[in-house]
């Protein structure tokens, strides 16, 4: 990794005439290339029941070059680590390497700093007991539950996220769980407890779990700054399929205090939907985070029913998937109009264009007449006028397979954004983003000193012209698939932009200039350093 | 009790009761079988994607008829149903002479029939139904010779295979995308329905054609018709606006009373064992309660399942002939348009309400079973945190699940009233049959 100023490239750009992001401009299909065969990735999640949910991967660096290295699930086989042997804007090229993360009955899979040492760990969410293996550097990592004081317990985990409470030195772990996989003529109702693992007092390790009760068969979990108060909730989508009396959830986590629900005196309304991925990213631009909640025949793009800064915020959601076009409800080719079952959701730029367009995972729990067998993923492009419009097979990634987890990611750091797939009882995908001549991209990565090195909590803005697009930077949601790395802008045709960080305190920093087409770590308090691969 | 005792009342109690020599079995009566595989149909039913209300429906009936059949081929006091229901053909005979168990042959002829009725559901359904069945059938069958468990098992599934065989012509076998047609073309006029929400799968209505399905026990699914809809209008002074508004008004202004028992009646599809399935678990918590024995349990399940297949056949006939505007789409229009309904609407027309309907039928049979004044708990959804309710009659139950409809902001007033009225004739025919000889 070699680092330098940017000085030039910004003094350059950063006043030369700031172009808008290109939004009159014909929208841009990206194009995939499937380079699973070629690139050395060879994994299947593998499983029977006990696997009909779950299925992740988590990319992170731990090699120290910047390329992303990868983690994928292997349900009842053992996962597989990959290392990111790819080059800048080369093919993608992986290399299974053992590296202690290859565990049986993991279902999911989400890196962290957990102890602030700047190296990555990982969380393994697991049937039976979760692991949190300590990164040793060069990719090797070791078990840390009984070092750390992690409760991994024993239950079907499926859902995780991560927080750094207010002035906390140790982070908030949030992990759900599903079924009583012992109530065999009887499951439904026996959704086992969501846990909260908070610091220990002495900021050391964790403390006993809180059990987040009540509990309903989490499926994906995500911290979020919802209403910007400083002080993130915990938004739950929870599989209607097993609880009783349960719904979707949002839970208040003041620091010090036992966490609470949002209830519908605070707006939150009842939604019951099989939820299991979670999105986030600031679709219409009111400057609040807006999710997609994926589910079968039918998904949800939740945005706040009034966004007015001047008063307090309700959690008071509506649902535009319908008319912004992303509800995605059945398979859009390949024959089969059964209705959709949707998984892993991610809002990315995969063609540069300044919008946010949306991936998700498709796949059939396991042969549910009902049910697409054939159930293709989507790539919905955002328009300028901020509705979708279907490209997954224009951009070939309409996979047929069973999908679950993935990540949206640039794996050989050309500013394009790259996708890894993984499938129940088939082989994991992994597409390259070959989009010809493509427009303007940025890329960060936030560090601060001391805890939470990778800021998670904090926020980007993105200014071009007039227009400031906000990112929420958080850890957790998808489906059990998270990633730390790289933060992807597209730019359209702006070649500079300003860019200011919003620390996981709260506190801002000052705007940044920086030219497009590059890689920046953005360290608190320090100048902005450009990254070049190699 | 010993077991030597508990045998030797079992078998006192199955000739006191009209079976002939029965087979010594372990540990699971048939009236727990029964239960059983009664208590799995109504989790499958919430948790089958194709389940909606007249689907299950559908089920309870044909799961109805199957227990009543394979209890009244080993009994000299019930009378079969072949010949009485539309269409079903006379059924398997047992081999004279020979033994039989009872639990062996429910079990079986259950277990072939749910798992059958609910093929669609997923991947936990069928390792539930699986686990149960392995369970039900290792209590059934042990410690009986193996001859007699290879003889019921056979029968039980002959049973099944009849009744199944049967039920694939009714028009309803096959439910494709949920129930939601992939072309149809929407009545124009202010006055008909239109989608109320946003799920793209719901712009059409759900199971247009249901209402010519193949009927139980009443002739068509045009037998009890209704008189048509109040007239259109809106015009304030009108009684349409008038119902409109009254709906409107007692949504908004509810008592905790008033919610709660929109709540309790609310049963829907996906979240409940839907309006057909509370009233089976209302039936359920009557036999256990009471005890009620065998004959007299698969009696009251099979009517009360015929009569709410039937009565959703008929609603539904009703539903597509008239084809009304829901309040919501009214109340928006002219009156608040802001306006939101309490349960959520469902998705087809509005003129009957199905759940009045259905509570119509279910109250007249249950109540032709089991007296006028029958007092009674339901706890249906309490693990759903629903505070069980009671009832003086099953009428007031009906009405109580009638009027929860207005509460709900789903129905207008005319709907359930006369949504009641229908049940009560459709009910009529499901008594008329002959299940005791």
């Amino acid at each position: 990794m070699r680092d330098t100023s940017p000085r030039l490239a910004a003094i350059t750009l950063a006043f030369a005439g700031l172009a808008q992001a290109a939004t009159a401009q014909a929208q841009v299909v990206p194009t995939f290339v499937d380079e699973t065969a070629n690139a050395g990735i060879d994994s299947v999640y593998a499983g029977e029941w006990q696997y009909m949910v779950g299925g992740g991967v988590a990319t992170f660096d731990c090699s120290g070059d910047g390329f992303l290295d990868m983690l994928l699930a292997g349900g009842e086989a053992p996962a597989k680590f990959y290392l990111n042997q790819s080059t800048q804007g080369g093919a993608l090229k992986f290399a299974e390497v053992t590296s202690g993360l290859e565990l049986d009955a993991v279902t999911g899979a989400y890196p962290l700093d957990i102890d602030s040492d700047g190296i990555e760990d990982v969380v393994l969410l697991r049937v039976g007991e979760s692991v949190a293996m300590r990164g040793l550097g060069a990719c090797r990592f070791e078990r840390a539950n009984e070092a750390w004081g992690f409760n991994g317990g024993d239950a079907w985990w499926t859902a995780f996220a991560a927080t750094w409470e207010r002035g906390a030195t140790w982070p908030t772990l949030a992990l759900g769980s599903y079924i009583d996989r012992s109530q065999e003529i009887e499951p439904w109702g026996s959704c086992t407890d969501n846990w909260l693992e908070r610091p220990r007092a002495d900021g050391k390790g964790f403390d006993a779990p809180v059990p987040l009760r009540p509990s309903y068969c989490a499926l994906s979990m995500l911290f979020t700054d919802w209403n910007r108060s400083g002080t993130p909730g915990l938004r739950i989508a929870n599989d209607r399929e097993y609880y009783r009396g349960g719904q979707e959830q949002l839970w208040r986590l003041d620091a010090g205090q036992p966490p609470a629900l949002y209830t519908d005196k605070d707006g939150w309304k009842n939604l019951r939907i099989w939820g299991m991925g979670i999105a986030s990213a600031d679709v219409t631009g009111d400057g609040y985070p807006d999710y997609f909640v994926t589910s079968m025949a039918d998904n949800k793009l939740q945005t706040l029913a009034s966004a007015t800064p001047d008063s307090p915020l309700k959690a008071d959601y509506k649902d535009i998937a319908f008319p912004r076009g992303v509800i995605a409800q059945r398979p859009y080719t390949g024959g089969d109009v059964r209705p959709s079952t949707a998984w892993h959701a991610q809002f990315e730029d995969v063609n540069n264009d300044g919008l946010m367009d949306l991936f998700i995972a498709k796949g059939n729990v396991d042969q549910m007449p009902d049910f697409a067998a054939n159930d293709p993923n989507n790539l919905l492009l955002q328009s300028t006028d901020g509705k979708f419009t279907e490209v997954g097979e224009a951009a070939g990634i309409a996979s047929m397979g069973v999908s679950r987890g993935a990540e949206v990611t640039d794996f050989n750091l050309d500013g394009l954004l790259d996708l890894v797939v993984v499938h129940r009882r088939q082989a994991a995908q992994l597409w390259r983003n070959t989009t010809p001549d493509p427009r303007h991209w940025i890329e960060l990565r936030l560090q601060q000193p001391g805890v939470n090195r990778d800021a998670i909590g904090a926020a980007v803005e993105v200014r071009i012209g007039s227009t400031v697009t906000r990112r929420e930077i958080t850890l957790g949601g998808g489906h059990v698939s998270g990633q730390i790395g790289w933060w992807h802008f597209g730019l359209g045709d702006a070649a500079a932009v300003d860019i200011r960080v919003t620390w996981p305190d709260g506190t801002a920093g000052e705007w940044l200039p920086l030219a497009a087409g590059s890689f920046y770590v953005l360290e608190r308090d320090r100048a902005a350093r450009v990254w070049l691969p190699g | 009790m010993k077991p030597i005792r508990r045998l030797t009342a079992a078998i006192a109690v199955a000739v006191l009761a009209g079976f002939g020599p029965l087979a010594a079995h372990a540990a699971a009566p048939p009236e727990e079988v029964l239960t059983a595989w009664y208590k799995m149909a109504l989790s499958l039913t919430r948790h089958t994607a194709t389940y909606t209300p007249p689907v299950a429906s559908r089920a309870y009936a044909y799961l109805g008829v199957t227990a009543f059949e394979a209890v009244a081929s080993g009994s000299s006091r019930l009378q079969t149903l072949s010949g009485q229901l539309n269409g079903l053909t006379a059924g398997p005979q047992r081999e004279a002479g020979q033994t039989y168990d009872e639990a062996v042959v429910l079990d079986t002829a259950l277990a072939a029939t749910v798992h059958s009725l609910f093929e669609n559901t997923g991947p936990t359904g069928h390792r539930a139904m699986d686990a149960l069945e392995a369970k039900l059938h290792a209590e059934a069958a042990g410690g009986l010779a193996a001859d007699v468990v290879t003889r019921s098992e056979a029968y039980g599934q002959a049973i099944a295979a009849h009744i199944l065989d049967w039920s694939k012509g009714d028009g309803g076998a096959v439910v494709e995308n949920m129930g939601f047609p992939a072309e149809y073309a929407l009545t124009s006029g202010p006055a008909h329905w239109v989608p109320t929400s946003a799920i793209v799968q719901q712009q059409f209505p759900l199971l247009p054609g249901w209402g010519t399905n193949r009927t139980f026990a009443m002739p068509t699914g045009a037998t009890c018709p209704l008189p048509a809809p109040l007239d259109y209008s809106e015009d304030p002074a009108s009684e349409f606006y008038t119902q409109a508004l009254e709906t409107y008004e007692t949504k908004n202004n509810l008592s905790p009373e008033q919610r709660a028992i929109a709540r309790f009646w609310a049963d829907d599809a996906m979240l409940s064992v839907t309006p057909p399935g509370h009233w089976l678990s209302i039936g359920m918590q009557i036999i256990d309660r009471d005890r009620i024995g065998l004959e007299k349990s698969v009696d009251i399940l099979a009517r009360l399942g015929i009569a709410e297949a039937d009565a959703f056949i008929g609603c539904w006939n009703a539903k597509f002939v008239y084809d009304l505007v829901r309040p919501v789409t009214y109340i928006r229009r002219l009156i608040d348009p802001k306006w939101e309904s309490l349960l959520i609407t469902p998705p087809f027309p509005e003129y009957p309400s199905g759940h009045s309907t259905q509570s119509g039928a279910a109250a007249t049979v249950l109540t032709s079973l089991l007296g006028d004044d029958f007092a009674f708990d339901d706890a249906t959804d309490e693990a759903d945190g629903l505070k069980p309710r009671s009832f003086a009659s099953f009428w007031a139950a009906a009405n109580e699940a009638g009027i929860s409809r207005l509460y709900g902001g789903i129905h207008f007033r005319a709907a359930i009233e006369r949504g009641l009225d229908q049940g009560r004739c459709i009910g009529a025919y499901t008594i008329a049959l002959r299940t005791w000889r």
